[in-house]
């Protein structure tokens, strides 16, 4: 497949239940301090409070991946599907992209002494599978696109403590909250 | 089901170098080596799929799918065939590999010398075994009885077969026994009350709704599943309203939220029904036909009951309830889905008979898409063989002692003639999870001997004199079903038990050997099933026919099973009440102390000192004492909060992260502040857990106050955990 995998991350639908995040590590088979997959609490707001609104965010895979840019050891590598690759075979544990990240993707293991982070399950997408995350998500809010395809109008490119996405555009896109009506006693 | 054995996995790399996947860079010979010997090191393990079932006290009682490779297991799913758990397991679902291979599990029995100690010794099963059997023996002989010797087992594990540990009680004489629910006897009772027993319509086919209220319930936390087939329902067009005190993950989601007063619920019922009344909204039809005593709850409306009182109880503008009851009257299928938090008041269960009747009235009963849905046990049929047991011959007595499991300290100090020495405790945690820890502390210390079974060291193992390890669902068989979807599970041994932990009921099975040998027919439990033949046990021809097998070896390769038949509940319109009826007229309630029909009973309100209702709701991470300990949900969350206001928190000089004691006359917990909207200005929130090495239990401020309905059902009230008051100050 050629193109640019990435993922829709549909704030509306997700739940902040942590379902995918803990399928990945579990199906990954990570060391319990490494978390390829973060659900992130976003900061409230008049409607919605702070730990009811997430954003569940993996690799971005990057058309422009920092972390491939600074690595000394070519531990990176962009595949043809845009897959942001990471050899751990290669990696010599520096750190340099983890500096480089803008979205603190790489993580160090103190076992491994290397970095390690999500290739986007690139087994799993040779086999036509989705990454575990996707599976693995309750509400299917996180989907597989391909931007060479993917044409949703009300998907966004930045959302709120989002980092600028003009520094590496990287392939993930949200479809915002969108609060009901709200009959609150003390707000 | 599904067993293969693979002879190799294709690696990334090998895939990769087939199609031509990599990118320019010129980096593929470089490490294709070190790929391909990792390949190879792997091409003669065995893999296997198991058939595994989550047993724990959760509405979503998953189908598991375990890949073992070499008797190790490598990762959980949740398994396509059963339509609920629809492939997905939630977080604590898919940290089992970590509770499995927890370096913190207990591994093998140990002896603590002075309980709360830490001084924990190595023995052997059998030393375990014959300390445990001798000093039943000389409790039997001192006492004339077994009596003094209590079990406090319950829902830390719904594996059928784990019902063998009231088995074994049963075989050694009569016993005292914790009994009752601490979870959801009220809105139990007030359902037998209405319609006769608990049943619920099958949760998948919430989809159909047209309106949907979810009604002090949180689903997006407490049953994942459902929460999609809510989404799935509001996608296709139904209105989803949220009602709770507390802004849940839920009500989030919901088109309509409405934060109503804490215990206020019934107000707003009653207030619909007196708008669908004057408005000739009711069924009247399905009224005639189905229902006793609607002219009589009719009369109460009219006389007692208005919108602008229910607007004044609930915090809910008149307009808003008006709008909601118009709604709701106007649309059919609308259900209500009732949850278990709402009904832990001192007036929960008649709240949760006003809501019933409102769901009645507009004819919602027994049709798809309706409702009035709150648990049921319809599949719950099974022999209980493990369970049910006589005693020995010529054992003294005539039953078991009761002990109250929602006042359990108290009642185990104040049992007398004989007094209680000795405790055994399964499948539970109440040194964590029961009220008034303090007294929980006391009764611990009065014993001679505690013994309790589990696989972590939490607050009531350290508190205990043995401790013995059993097994997690993987290392023994077993059989589930669901107080909530319509499915059953099999559990399926995917790999050998852990270390030396044994299953509760092969435990039983050591202790009577080891009871018999000592003292011959001093226990009548068998000794010589194997776990196979303890499941087979179980079953029978009902269960069969409401499942569709004829035998339950065919789960092995058909998978989880469905109670099709009982899909919608009460659709034939028998009702299992003396009338036949459903009965907003019960004389069943007035025969147990309550007005026979769905009335108005006050909340329970602050006392002057502790102006905060503390609720204590389940928390994401975990169920109760399980999964919340593991290092993978402690890299999610490490440390509890209480959750308060940010007007509360200005006018106590709070900040976020500060600590702060919660405290009452029982006592007090003191935890980080959280500030947040998603409570309200009279309520702090602080999720009942148990985490490792953490100072934490909300239940030392937590009264052992009775709900209003339970005996009836489940033979003791429950308990109002959520009428907790308490005072807060930064530390």
């Amino acid at each position: 497949m050629k193109g640019q995998l990435g993922f829709l991350v549909d704030i509306d639908k997700c739940i902040g239940c942590h379902s995918c995040e803990m399928a990945c590590k579990n199906q990954n088979q990570l060391d319990p301090e490494i978390r390829w997959r973060i659900v992130y609490p976003m900061k409230g707001n008049s409607s919605v409070p702070t730990e009811r609104c997430f954003l569940s965010l993996a690799c971005n895979h990057c058309e422009k991946p920092e972390c491939m840019r600074v690595c000394p050891v070519r531990a990176y590598t962009k595949l043809e599907n845009g897959i942001v690759f990471h050899d751990k075979n290669r990696c010599i544990g520096c750190r340099m992209c983890i500096m480089a990240c803008p979205y603190q993707v790489p993580q160090f293991n103190s076992n491994t002494k290397k970095v390690e982070k999500c290739n986007l399950c690139a087994e799993r997408i040779e086999q036509g599978l989705n990454p575990f995350c996707v599976d693995g998500c309750i509400t299917d809010a996180i989907t597989l696109i391909n931007f060479n395809e993917f044409n949703e109008i009300k998907a966004e490119r930045e959302i709120e403590g989002f980092p600028n996405p003009n520094i590496t555009n990287p392939s993930v896109r949200f479809i915002p909250y969108k609060p009901g009506v709200q009959i609150r006693r003390d707000v | 089901m599904d067993r293969r054995t693979h002879v190799s996995r294709r690696t990334f790399l090998k895939g990769a170098a087939a199609t031509g996947a990599l990118a320019g860079v010129g980096s593929l010979l470089d490490f294709q080596p070190v790929h391909f010997r990792h390949a190879q090191a792997r091409t003669d393990i065995s893999t296997e799929v198991f058939q595994n079932a989550c047993p724990r006290n959760c509405y979503d009682t998953c189908a598991i799918l375990t890949t073992v490779e070499d008797g190790v297991i490598k990762s959980v799913t949740g398994n396509p065939k059963n339509t609920y758990t629809r492939g997905r397991l939630c977080v604590k679902g898919n940290s089992y590999p970590r509770i499995v291979y927890s370096p913190d599990r207990i591994k093998y029995p140990m002896r603590q010398k002075g309980r709360g100690s830490g001084n924990w010794e190595r023995i052997s099963w059998d030393e375990a075994m014959t300390e445990i059997a001798q000093k039943i023996l000389d409790i039997k002989k001192e006492y004339g009885s077994t009596l003094p010797i209590c079990l406090n087992k319950y829902s830390g594990n719904f594996n059928l077969l784990n019902y063998g540990i009231e088995g074994m009680m049963s075989s050694i004489g009569y016993t005292s026994r914790a009994a009752g629910t601490p979870c959801w006897p009220a809105g139990i009772d007030a359902q037998t009350f209405d319609f006769g027993t608990i049943w619920n319509n099958d949760p998948e086919e919430m989809v159909d709704s047209k309106y949907l209220i979810l009604w002090g319930v949180n689903p997006a936390w407490c049953a994942v599943h459902s929460m999609q087939i809510v989404l799935e329902a509001k996608k296709r067009g139904c209105k989803i309203v949220a009602i709770d005190p507390l802004f849940s993950q839920t009500a989030v989601k919901a088109d309509l939220y409405l934060q109503i007063k804490p215990s206020t619920d019934g107000a707003l019922a009653l207030g619909m029904c007196r708008y669908i009344l004057d408005n000739e909204l009711y069924d009247g039809d399905w009224l005639v036909r189905n229902a006793k005593g609607y002219e009589e709850f009719f009369g109460y409306l009219k006389n007692n009951i208005t919108v602008e009182w229910a607007a004044e109880k609930t915090g809910i503008p008149a307009k808003v309830i008006e709008n909601l009851a118009h709604e709701f009257a106007s649309v059919k299928p609308a259900g209500i889905w009732i949850g278990y938090g709402m009904q832990r008041h001192t007036n929960g269960g008649q709240n949760v008979r006003a809501i019933d009747a409102l769901v009645a009235m507009t004819g919602n009963v027994g049709i798809p898409g309706g409702g009035a849905r709150y648990a049921h046990l319809e599949t719950w049929g099974f022999n209980y063989h493990a369970m049910v047991h006589s005693p020995p011959a010529g054992s003294l007595g005539d039953g078991d002692r009761l002990i109250n499991m929602n006042n359990f300290a108290a009642e185990v100090l104040a049992a007398d003639e004989p007094p209680i020495k000795m405790l055994w405790i399964a499948c539970r945690n109440p040194m964590a999870q029961d009220p008034e820890t303090s007294v929980m502390q006391k009764a611990f210390e009065a014993m001679d001997l505690v013994v309790t079974v589990d696989q972590f060291m939490n607050d009531t193992v350290k508190m205990s004199d043995i401790v013995l390890p059993c097994t997690t669902l993987f290392e023994s068989p077993g059989i589930n079903v669901s107080y909530w979807h319509h499915w059953m599970n099999l559990n399926e041994q995917a790999i050998a038990p852990m270390y030396e932990a044994k299953h509760d009921v092969e435990i039983a099975m050591e202790l009577s050997k080891k009871l018999n040998e000592l003292e011959p027919g001093s226990c009548s439990f068998p000794t010589d099933l194997t776990m196979e033949e303890w499941l087979a046990n179980e079953f029978n021809a009902g269960i069969y026919q409401l499942f569709g097998i004829n035998d339950w070896r065919e789960l092995k390769s058909k998978g989880p099973v469905k109670a099709e038949s009982l899909k919608v509940a009460w659709q034939n319109g028998r009702f299992r009440t003396p009338s036949g009826k459903y009965e907003f007229w019960s004389e069943e309630a007035e025969k147990f102390g309550h007005h026979p029909l769905p009335v108005w009973v006050e909340e329970y309100k602050a006392p002057e000192k502790y102006p905060f209702r503390c609720i204590s709701p389940h928390w994401k991470l975990g169920i109760h004492s399980q999964f919340q300990q593991t290092d993978w949900m402690e890299q999610i969350n490490d440390k509890p909060f209480v959750e308060i206001h940010p007007n509360v928190a200005a006018q106590y000089g709070i900040h976020e992260g500060d600590n702060v004691k919660v405290y009452n006359d029982l006592g007090y917990v003191i935890v980080p502040a959280r500030i947040t909207t998603a409570t309200s200005k009279d309520c702090v929130v602080v999720y009942e857990a148990w985490y490792k090495d953490k100072n934490f239990n909300i239940n030392y401020t937590v009264k052992a106050l009775p709900a209003d309905m339970g005996s009836k059902a489940t033979g003791m009230p429950g308990i109002a955990f959520h009428d907790n008051f308490v005072n807060i100050e930064k530390v």
